[in-house]
């Protein structure tokens, strides 16, 4: 048998078994569609995801993408099957992307999503996945709370404008150190413009409110100049804000730690946190059930470049290699066109583990 | 010797500058009728010419059919990066200037910079659960430009022409166009917003990348 072919049926029987697992833990198998309509995830990440997708026009001139992730594709098929209640499913198959040179990558993947659950389903997805490498030695399982950092950028002395802005870019790595800069620098003051924008608005105000300008109605454009006029822009400090945010994702620590370092990190910078606790218990609890025996460290920046992840999320590693990957991601479903839904899932790499 | 095989713009102000040039070199056009697209120079008989629309000066160098042309460096740049392994910018010319900017309607008053324009974008899809839409003739540079500067949240229209009107007509929010002066954004109730310039064009004199630049030495 060549290699190609030994692999192949290696895939196959590997497979084969994980689907077993995760049968047994409950999880019902769905084919999900190799092919997405590339508007619907373009309405959801953006025009940036185009970049890394394969992208092609039907006869009809419609866009259409190869599936780039397998958790977008079963969101998809959840929202198209319109059942209710807690649904817990298991796929297997390949996401396509392109890399930076864009040459096209296939991922071989098997993974198990729980949507709608009532009850915490990040342990029994985490439980799920580690089953499967019950015999591998030295893992390591790496964690993070994105919910966290959200959290934290709202409790910044910083105008509104901006957190939104740093909440939103916080999966563009290279963007968002950007902004960091340019907030250490407050680069985006123009005192000067503000005035000139400032005579016009008489101007505008004349106008009736609902009139349509550019898809924008006229009261909108007033709203938002007065809001933004009004945001504190040159008397915040950019810099103390930059400097949290900096040291916050250098957060790399055990798991049985980081509860009492992220408080300590909060205290320390005089910081009111959003549902602080409720995290910090989600983190003691995973420590606890996870027990002793697992190496599992907190690291703040692990898992944000998944622009849907919204809560929990979590890598399994051997050495450096990737094995597994997972998170919560409570608004995917609805962003591209559900109903709200609590979401949690992880894949496997068979790539990775062939 | 293998003549040099040379395209020159077929029309317009591109076309009169370019004719300009050579002449300042002492290379006169030598065109029997005004609809022959096939010309040669009175004082050098190493050319062989062709008058080409300029976007096809580019494919033409690409494919190597061409050794040297004058095109537009806007016209380069949307095309896709493998022809700047191909196509080499020997020189940018004096001529033939004009910008590539994102416009937003003058009435928008809140957005001055790319910054608002990020935001709004945002918004936009939040209230009205869709991207706001980009009429553009340059798609590609287009995109690059907005993703690098934070704006994500925006669909590409393709545009043939009369831009300046989607935003007016419903069928975009705003725009990125070609402009020298501005005049027709203005009169069109258009505004540039301040860090909205994607790129700064000229005529460029280019060159098949395997063409032996010595045997151009006018241009030196």
């Amino acid at each position: 048998m060549t290699k190609a072919l030994v692999n192949k049926k290696n895939k196959e029987n590997i497979s084969k078994k994980i689907l077993n697992i995760f049968k047994k833990k409950g999880f019902n198998f769905i084919d999900l569609d190799i092919v997405i309509d590339t508007d619907l995830l373009a309405q959801r990440s953006g025009e940036a995801f185009k970049k890394y997708a394969l992208n092609f026009k039907d006869k009809s001139g419609k866009e259409i993408s190869l599936r780039p992730d397998l958790t977008i594709a079963t969101a998809i098929q959840y929202i198209q099957r319109k059942k209710k209640g807690t649904e817990k499913l298991s796929y297997f198959g390949s996401a396509f992307r392109l890399n930076k040179k864009g040459d096209l990558k296939v991922f071989d993947q098997i993974g198990c999503e729980i949507i709608n659950s009532k009850s915490s389903p990040e342990y029994l997805i985490l439980s799920t996945v580690l089953s499967v490498f019950n015999k591998f030695k030295k893992k390591q399982i790496i964690l993070n709370h994105i919910g966290l950092f959200d959290n934290l950028i709202n409790s910044l002395n910083l105008p509104e404008r901006w957190k939104l802005r740093l909440i939103r870019h916080y999966s563009r790595k290279e963007y968002f150190e950007e902004l960091l800069n340019r907030l250490d620098t407050n680069y985006d003051l123009d005192n000067e413009k503000i005035k000139i924008d400032y005579n016009r608005l008489g101007v505008l105000k004349k106008l009736d409110a609902d009139k349509i300008i550019g898809g924008r109605k006229v009261a909108e454009i007033i709203e938002r100049f007065e809001k933004k006029i009004k945001d504190p822009r040159d008397n915040f400090n950019g810099s103390r804000s930059v400097k949290i945010i900096k040291d916050f994702l250098k957060l790399k620590v055990p798991l049985k730690k980081s509860a009492d370092i992220i408080k300590k990190f909060v205290e320390k910078n005089d910081l009111k946190i959003k549902n602080l606790n409720h995290v910090l218990l989600k983190l003691n609890n995973l420590n606890k059930k996870l027990g002793t025996k697992q190496d599992v460290i907190f690291d703040a920046k692990f898992g944000r470049e998944t622009q849907y992840y919204t809560g929990l999320a979590f890598s399994i590693c051997k050495q450096s290699i990737e094995l597994a990957r997972g998170g919560e991601y409570n608004n995917l479903i609805k962003t591209l066109g559900g109903k709200q839904s609590p979401a949690f899932g992880a894949a496997i790499n068979l790539n990775q583990l062939i | 010797m293998n003549k040099i095989k040379i395209g020159l713009p077929s029309k317009g102000r591109l076309k009169d500058e370019s004719i300009k040039l050579f002449s300042s070199k002492g290379l006169n056009i030598q065109n029997t009728n005004s609809r022959n697209y096939f010309f040669s120079f009175e004082e050098n008989s190493n050319f062989d010419g062709i008058f080409l629309h300029a976007r096809e000066i580019i494919e033409r160098i690409n494919d190597k059919t061409l050794d040297v042309g004058i095109s537009g460096l806007d016209l380069l740049m949307e095309l896709p990066d493998e022809y700047q392994n191909n196509v080499k910018i020997l020189k940018k010319l004096n001529f033939g200037f004009a910008d590539l900017v994102v416009a937003v309607p003058n009435d928008w008053l809140d957005v001055q910079n790319i910054a608002d324009l990020e935001e709004v974008s945002f918004e936009f899809k939040e209230k009205y659960n869709r991207r706001m839409r980009v009429a553009t003739k340059y798609p590609k540079l287009t995109e690059d430009f907005l993703l690098s500067r934070g704006v994500t949240e925006f669909k590409l229209v393709g545009s043939l022409g009369a831009t300046e009107s989607y935003p007016f007509t419903g069928s975009a929010e705003l725009v990125s166009d070609i402009t020298s002066t501005g005049s027709t954004l203005k009169e069109n109730n258009l505004r540039i917003i301040s860090d909205g310039k994607i790129l700064k064009s000229s005529a460029c004199l280019l060159v098949s990348k395997s063409f032996n630049i010595k045997s151009l030495s006018l241009f030196k």
